[in-house]
């Protein structure tokens, strides 16, 4: 590059060396090339040798295996024990976060209700869940039936009964939509009370000054708005849902990690089945996140003036602007 | 024939201040009354407390002869419940400061929504009457946009026409041009005026010295929570008693 200066002469203009940049790059690209050899191009002995015998000489070579078992995965992927693993992983995150949104809304709306008696345990319900660990809990869960041995539904201090059954009915899938749900209710009511503090006071007076009761405005002028703010970290509450979901496989449900867990324990192939299931993680976070995309834009609208494009309308208005000059260049010639 | 609005020693106070101390006004059928005074001086609170928004500690309002929150029967005062309010409201439409459009509505669906969930409304009834309330404030070609794609003055004749969709017999606007850009505000105004002139009941809460004399039947001056001066607007605002009201007239006009 040169510049001309005012006495006509050029000069010619050195730009900054950024030394560190260079260094950076550099330890980057040599830690990625590492991490790629170690996962593709690295080989390890597996203990056995073969042997040639050629012109009478026996010659033994050991014989080399991938260090990642990447056959392993290939072998398992699509196994029908790993693919109910996969469902049971689905359904377990469904029902949990079903329970878990609504209950958690309930106690958002008993939390900003003006009533002590209902506000106050709601207080102390966010407290309690939030305050001890899932997995502490999944186990209480677990074993309930120490506590209670016969499940039954009836009037509360009468001795009336309309069912009763032994507690085993409690079993590992029960105790884990229990634990799952009632933790992520705890979440989720601190997500809903933060969306509907967000909606402007001004929106209820308007409600209530057209005649809606309490529960109208509510449902259906505080809430739709409160999605806007709630939906973000739902969608964050889902995603982390799909994985915690995988502490139940101690106790005993074979969900995608049981799945895999059960399997190694019969054929040793513990870290093959460990990359399968961290795939199918991988890859079910992967398609939730481009739904909540979706589902984020849906709420969006009339907060913003315009919607924000999708990733499929961009690539068409991209295309556009290539034909359009590609147009013009014809036009010009 | 009972006057729409009857307040006889109006008071409402939060905490340790007063903010109303004995309001009395009178608003007959068809009638527009303008409350003018300094802010803070109660305006906004009495126009709430005529539909309940706030609850009036003492004295006594009437909307159409009936006492606003409760309901005397044998010589007894029952409070209403929660549901009877709401139907009370209904029948009073609100003008506000900041709008309040329902953000997450279209244009159309914020003038159906309180007709179809509140009254009961066919769907198609309630849009051909959002239709031609949107007609008449000059926004019938904006039905499916939202609200932030309005200006402020656009947005403010949709509330007018929302308000109007319930079929009020008593509308209050609660400062409906204070967060209008000056050149937005004489939209706004138009609206109001042909309204007045439909016969409506009307009681505002305006700076609009203007609107007030042209358009109003009487006038009162808020100072304090005390009503200091009413009148026709001619009077009062062209020929002011008290120190008050000509200190304030000579900072807003």
């Amino acid at each position: 590059m040169a510049m001309s200066t005012q006495e006509g002469g050029e000069l010619e203009v050195v730009p900054v060396r950024h030394v560190g940049q260079w260094i950076g790059a550099f330890v980057v690209v040599v830690a990625i090339a590492m991490v790629v050899r170690t996962l593709f191009f690295s080989y390890i002995p597996t203990g056995l040798s073969t042997c040639v015998t050629t012109a009478g000489k026996q010659v033994c070579r050991e014989q080399m295996k991938s260090r990642f078992p990447w056959q392993d995965v290939r072998d398992w992927f699509f196994s029908s024990e790993i693919l109910h693993g996969v469902l049971l992983t689905l359904e377990l995150t469904v029902i949990a976060m079903v329970i878990g949104i609504v209950l958690g809304v309930c106690v958002a709306i008993m939390r900003l209700s003006s009533n002590r008696l209902l506000s106050g345990p709601a207080w102390v319900y966010t407290w309690f869940f939030r305050g001890t660990p899932v997995y502490v809990q999944l186990f209480f869960w677990f074993n309930v039936g120490l506590l209670y041995p016969r499940f039954s539904l009836g009037l509360p201090f009468l001795p009336i009964s309309f069912l009763s059954e032994p507690a085993t009915i409690i079993s590992g899938i029960y105790a884990a939509i229990l634990g799952l749900g009632l933790n992520e209710a705890a979440y989720m009511a601190e997500i809903a009370r933060a969306g509907i503090i967000s909606v402007d006071e001004g929106q209820v007076e308007a409600a209530t000054s057209l005649g809606m009761t309490k529960g109208q405005t509510l449902r259906l002028v505080v809430l739709p708005q409160a999605m806007r703010v709630i939906i973000p970290p739902t969608g964050n509450e889902v995603i982390s849902m799909l994985k915690t979901t995988s502490l139940a496989a101690s106790i005993s449900v074979l969900e995608l990690f049981g799945a895999a867990q059960n399997i190694y324990a019969g054929n040793y192939k513990i870290i093959g089945l460990i990359i399968t299931a961290s795939l199918w993680y991988l890859l079910m976070t992967t398609v939730l996140s481009i739904g909540q995309f979706y589902v984020e834009r849906h709420f969006a609208r009339g907060a913003l003036r315009t919607q924000p494009k999708t990733p499929i309308q961009r690539l068409r208005q991209d295309f556009k602007t290539v034909r359009g000059y590609l147009g013009h260049a014809e036009v010009a010639s | 024939m009972t006057a729409m609005v009857e307040a006889r020693g109006v008071t409402k106070g939060y905490g340790h201040i007063t903010v109303l101390k004995g309001v009395d006004l009178v608003v007959a059928q068809g009638e527009v009354t303008c409350l003018i005074g300094p802010s803070g001086s109660g305006k906004s609170t009495f126009l709430r407390c005529i539909n309940h928004l706030e609850k009036h500690d003492a004295g006594e309002l009437r909307v159409e002869g009936e006492l606003v929150g409760y309901r005397l029967r044998n010589g007894k005062l029952y409070e209403q419940s929660d549901k009877q309010i709401c139907a009370e409201r209904a029948n009073i439409g609100m003008v506000f400061q900041r709008f309040n459009l329902f953000q997450h509505l279209t244009v159309l669906d914020n003038l159906t929504i309180g007709q179809m969930r509140v009254k009961g409304t066919k769907e198609e009834v309630a849009k051909q009457k959002a239709r031609e309330l949107l007609a008449r404030v000059g926004l019938d070609a904006k039905e499916k946009n939202y609200p932030a794609q309005l200006s402020g003055g656009q947005q403010q004749r949709v509330a007018i026409a929302r308000a109007l969709a319930m079929e009020p017999r008593l509308m209050l606007f609660d400062e409906p041009t204070s967060a209008l850009d000056p050149e937005l505000v004489g939209e706004v105004l138009d609206v109001m005026r042909d309204l007045a002139k439909s016969g409506m009941t009307m009681i505002v809460v305006t700076h609009e010295m203007g609107f007030a004399r042209e358009v109003a039947n009487s006038v009162y001056f808020l100072d304090q929570g005390v009503i200091e001066e009413s009148g026709p607007p001619a009077d009062v605002l062209g020929n002011p008693r008290t120190e008050r009201l000509r200190s304030f007239l000579s900072k807003v006009l």
